[in-house]
């Protein structure tokens, strides 16, 4: 088994992380995974300061927009195409003190402006379950990584499901924490209210050593958290008696495929077996379907701002101009895709003064609405569960999707009440359809990560899906 | 809402300071048309009296950092990533209005 | 026709503080070229904003001296636009919840005090420093993110005595409160000013123009004039005022268009993401409030209830360093006007007093006292007092300058009673000439004494000593 465990245990750290390198090289040529691979031999020059640390001698992947000193770091993006930081992230800081061990930084949709993982610059991440497939995104790259074997742990962000979309995808837990509990400073961002610091795991446990290792205070991003980092991995516990476990009815009503729908009952029944209460749960149906639009107008809205920094004046990519004006506009218009470019003028025309009451604050106040939904739907149980994409991951050349039909709006894109609320939320395998994997999500109530981490267990045990590896020989 | 001509939308391109090919203006213009779909969804929903959430944690806070010098660059990583620089300073073309 | 001048003034004022707004980077001026500043002043991807818990105590030590309301919730919004000096392409202000709002400060004018309204006082960060060259344009991100509070008032000053009243008034009492250096020229204080005009009578506002980049109380007061003789002109003419952003040319004496306001920009302000709401303690606010420094009206009137004249009173106050010196002797002594004279009439001929930490001047406040003393006490005399005060600035000690110098003044009666004697003897005829009723002979004699000596006798006790020993050979 391929977990934390296998390394920290290891005699010989320098040649398990080398051999990641090797592995993630090979893996590589068949995934389109990584933007930049990471040469550990400086790290590894300097690991036995940290050992000890819960993540030591982990080979790890970062996606390419967590900012690491001296290293190129993208974002996903042409205009960050030579940007090479001069300050670590914070958690860049805290998983190298933990012996964590960078070997590369993975691919993301441009600036994580997407689920798909095909407009990062680099090119599409493909799924290793089916290389004609979509690896999920804007975390793309470090699922890929981590569902192939290459590494055990990889950094994603999510900000509207983009770690625990590709996690169904692509088979293994992917863990979204409550907002605040891991400092954002030196992520790149996408849009500020929604994007958390989340990551991928193949198992629980590991996610919760990771999760010890990255939460706590930092006073460099003000909206992080003044709560004490617990002992989540010691605290464990699968146990299911007493705990009352929500189906988010309206999602299984949206999903048409009867493999999952089978594969969700089987794990409700399980789940029923070892002791817990399952109620059905049914949340407004006009609020789950304004999901989508209200995080369009937010997200868009917050990024167009998040993103005027990127000029080409004082760093990446500049093209020439005769004045200052043009020289800004050639930067932009060649560094950015087109897909961001729509995404700035949506979220710009929504921020425009005669729009605003219509569609940004609009989007503000249904996004309390649907909170306060999600709160009342947590009151009476411990968690609520649900399939957490209606289908497999979609082809490369898929993009048909009837973008108002209930099964798009609703089951594709329910996870994002995690980000409008910020409760933890996490992805784990519910099982295969034709080989190709599929997750169920849960969600718990906000600051509560050692429940989710218990529910998380519990049904990781249900399913028997820990350690899924799917090797790209 | 207002469907729009692609012209329109190539001039808030070029207030964001990039500019849109007629193709993409073009694409924009025809999935504003989703958007504004999507945007009825929203119009079902009451809102009145519900005040806007900006922030997903509400719990107030108190924390202020002390005036205390911290993290500073050196003028060589201030500029490392400069295109263009020189005696220290960032440059551009000349600035015009 | 007659016009009405309606002036509102918006100040935006760097405060004083070790570190930048939202970054832990240091505030300083002068430095070498982007050597402040760290990944968050050139807003580098990934950075986030980190609130300067002293910025906020500046701004709330200003709201309380102008009487503006203070919000106890702290938020701030962006202002979206882009400018090579806004590395972030927004600026994080307070547009919708100001700190500080409904204020008012009182002016002096011709016609005696007046109360200008104030509006509202934001926090928010300036820009960085650009120089424009022939083909280029040269940045200096130093100043990026220091921070700043705006603060603007309601229109209601008349005319350029008022605006100036006005402005200097702020900066008097923004300086006193340590809030700011209020320096214009070094653009630490900067002045927008907007003017229209209406005629006499009638309510509604003329069209306004805002004129920019005024580094001077003078320049304020012309710019103003001349602003109001061109659009009067205007408007003599029939034709009308145009809303638009001038600066003032001081060769033409005249303000010059720099941009027309096409409609109002559309700044898409909204929340900040990044920073949530801050709760301002109470008792903190309150103990800021109640250790506020003293104001400049109330340190005159401390002035004058001490002795002080109106004119030494209002000369000290106007220079905070100096009335600060000067707060310093008095704790060493009590001659209140002594002490007053010469921080007012001779410390100016020596040495600089609108800085008089230099590292020319070693004077301390202990040393000028102890020479005040000295005066007082006839030890040295205030001619020779001027003598010793260049030592005091080298940094000696007034009794180490006085002994040194042979400074010492006679005020030994016997002593001096013994000098007078033999001086009296030996000029029998000036003797007789005071009894004789000349005067001059006194004055005579006392030189005398001096020279013998060699200028050390206290003069007034020698005055006094020698007519009562001219009294005795009364023939
Ligand atoms: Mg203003
Ligand atoms: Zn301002």
């Amino acid at each position: 088994m391929m977990n934390f465990a296998h390394y920290t245990n290891q005699k010989n750290p320098t040649q398990a992380v080398n051999q990641a390198v090797e592995a993630a090289k090979k893996a590589n040529a068949k995934l389109n995974a990584v933007v930049t691979l990471v040469d550990p031999g400086e790290q590894l020059s300097q690991l036995e300061k940290y050992a000890g640390g819960k993540m030591f001698g982990i080979p790890i992947v970062l996606k390419d927009n967590v900012n690491t000193r001296g290293i190129l770091t993208t974002a996903g993006s042409r205009i960050l195409g030579n940007y090479v930081p001069q300050y670590d992230a914070t958690i860049a800081e805290k998983l190298r003190e933990a012996g964590a061990v960078v070997i590369a930084k993975s691919s993301l949709d441009e600036f994580g402006m997407g689920g798909s993982n095909l407009s990062a610059a680099t090119g599409p991440v493909y799924n290793p379950y089916d290389l004609t497939r979509m690896s999920g995104g804007s975390s793309g790259g470090s699922a890929v990584l981590v569902a192939s074997g290459v590494v055990p742990f990889a950094i994603g962000s999510d900000t509207g499901d983009s770690v625990r979309k590709p996690a169904s995808y692509n088979g293994i837990v992917g863990y979204k924490p409550t907002y605040g509990r891991i400092s954002r400073y030196g992520i790149i961002p996408y849009a500020s209210s929604l994007d958390h610091v989340a990551f991928f795991t193949r198992n629980v446990t590991d996610a919760a050593i990771a999760l010890e290792v990255l939460s706590g205070r930092d006073d460099r991003d003000m909206t992080s958290l003044q709560l004490p980092v617990e002992d989540y991995a010691s605290a464990l516990n699968p146990s299911l008696k007493g705990k009352r476990i929500g189906i988010l009815t309206n999602v299984l009503k949206a999903i048409t495929n009867p493999d999952i729908q089978a594969h969700f009952a089987t794990l409700v029944a399980n789940l029923k077996e070892q002791g817990a209460t399952i109620v059905d749960i049914e949340m407004n149906q006009d609020l789950l379907s304004a999901i989508l639009p209200t995080y369009y107008i937010i997200a868009n809205a917050e990024a167009t701002a998040n993103h005027s920094n990127l000029d080409g004046l004082r760093f990446g990519v500049q093209k020439e101009g005769k004045e200052v004006d043009e020289v800004m506009s050639a930067s932009r218009t060649a560094g950015f895709g087109k897909q961001i470019r729509k995404r700035f003028v949506i979220g710009s025309y929504a921020l425009f003064v005669e729009n605003q009451d219509k569609l940004f604050r609009k989007a503000q106040k249904v996004r309390r609405l649907i909170v306060e939904d999600l709160k009342n739907a947590l009151s009476g149980i411990d968690g609520l569960i649900a399939p957490a994409s209606a289908g497999v991951a979609p082809k490369l050349t898929d993009t048909s999707m009837d973008q108002l039909s209930s099964t798009y709006l609703i089951a594709e894109n329910y996870m994002v009440m995690g980000n409008f609320s910020g409760y933890p939320s996490v992805t784990l395998p519910l099982g295969y359809c034709d080989g190709l994997p599929v997750g169920v999500n849960l969600t718990c109530k906000l600051y509560d990560e050692q429940t989710t981490l218990n529910l998380a267990l519990a049904i990781e045990q249900a399913t028997g899906l820990a350690d899924q590896i799917k090797e790209v020989a | 809402m207002n469907r729009y001509e692609p012209e329109y939308f190539k001039s808030l391109a070029k207030q964001l300071r990039f500019s849109l090919s007629d193709e993409e203006a073009r694409a924009i213009a025809d999935e504003f048309g989703v958007l504004l779909d999507q945007m009825d969804l929203l119009d079902k929903i009451d809102t009145e009296g519900v005040e806007e959430m900006v922030y997903p944690i509400e719990e107030e806070t108190s924390f202020m950092r002390d005036d205390e010098v911290g993290h500073t660059f050196t003028v060589e990583q201030a500029l490392f990533n400069a295109p263009h620089q020189a005696n220290d300073h960032f440059v551009t073309v000349k600035v015009v209005g | 026709m007659n016009y009405e001048t309606v002036i509102g003034i918006e100040i935006h004022c760097e405060l004083k503080t070790a570190t930048k707004m939202f970054s832990p980077a240091p505030v300083t001026f002068a430095k070498r070229p982007n050597s402040c500043v760290n990944e968050i002043d050139l807003a580098h991807p990934g950075t986030l904003p980190s609130l300067n818990k002293n910025a906020v105590k500046q701004a709330i030590k200003a709201c309380a001296v102008l009487n503006l309301e203070i919000d106890p919730l702290i938020r701030f919004d962006r202002k979206n636009y882009y400018y090579p000096d806004l590395a972030k392409g927004y600026q994080i202000t307070q547009q919708f919840h100001p700190i500080g709002k409904n204020g008012h400060v009182s002016i002096p004018t011709s016609n005696g005090e007046k109360i200008v309204r104030i509006n509202r006082l934001h926090m928010e960060e300036d820009t960085a420093k650009q120089f424009h060259y022939n083909t280029e344009t040269w940045i200096d991100y130093n100043r990026a993110g220091t921070p700043l509070v705006e603060i603007v008032s309601e229109p209601d000053m008349r005319n350029a005595e008022e605006a100036v009243a006005y402005v200097e008034k702020l900066r008097s009492i923004l300086y006193y409160l340590g809030v700011s250096d209020v320096k214009m020229e070094e653009g630490s204080l900067r002045c927008d000013i907007n003017i229209s005009l209406r005629p006499v009578g009638s309510e509604a506002y003329g069209v306004k123009t805002e004129i920019k980049n005024l580094n001077s109380l003078n320049n304020i007061k012309v710019a103003i004039e001349a602003e109001i003789k061109r659009q009067s002109e205007l408007l003599d003419k029939g034709d009308a005022v145009e809303q638009a952003t001038r600066r003032y040319d001081d060769v033409a004496k005249t303000t010059i268009l720099m941009r027309k306001k096409e409609g109002s920009v559309d700044y898409k302000y909204f929340p900040e993401p990044n920073i949530p709401p801050i709760r301002l303690r109470k008792e903190w606010v309150d103990e800021i409030i109640a250790t506020l420094p003293e104001l400049p009206e109330a340190r005159k009137e401390r002035y004058l209830s001490i002795g002080l004249s109106e004119y030494d009173a209002t000369v000290l106050t106007q220079n905070k360093d100096l009335s600060d010196f000067y707060d310093e002797i008095l704790k060493h002594t009590d001659q209140t006007k002594i002490a007053a004279n010469w921080c007012i009439s001779e410390l100016p001929a020596v040495l600089d007093t609108q800085h008089l930490a230099s590292a020319k001047n070693k004077l301390t406040p202990k040393n000028l006292a102890d020479m005040i003393n000295g005066i007082k006490a006839g030890a040295i005399s205030s001619k020779q007092a001027k003598d010793v005060l260049p030592h005091l600035i080298q940094g000696e000690n007034f009794e180490d300058v006085v002994n040194r110098l042979g400074l010492k003044q006679v005020s030994d009666t016997g002593e001096l009673l013994r000098v007078i004697v033999e001086t009296l003897d030996e000029q029998a005829q000036s003797v007789v000439d005071f009894h004789n009723g000349k005067d001059r002979a006194l004055g005579f004699l006392v030189g005398q004494v001096m020279k013998k000596t060699k200028g050390q006798a206290n003069p007034a006790l020698t005055s006094t000593l020698i007519t009562e020993e001219l009294m005795k050979r009364k023939p």
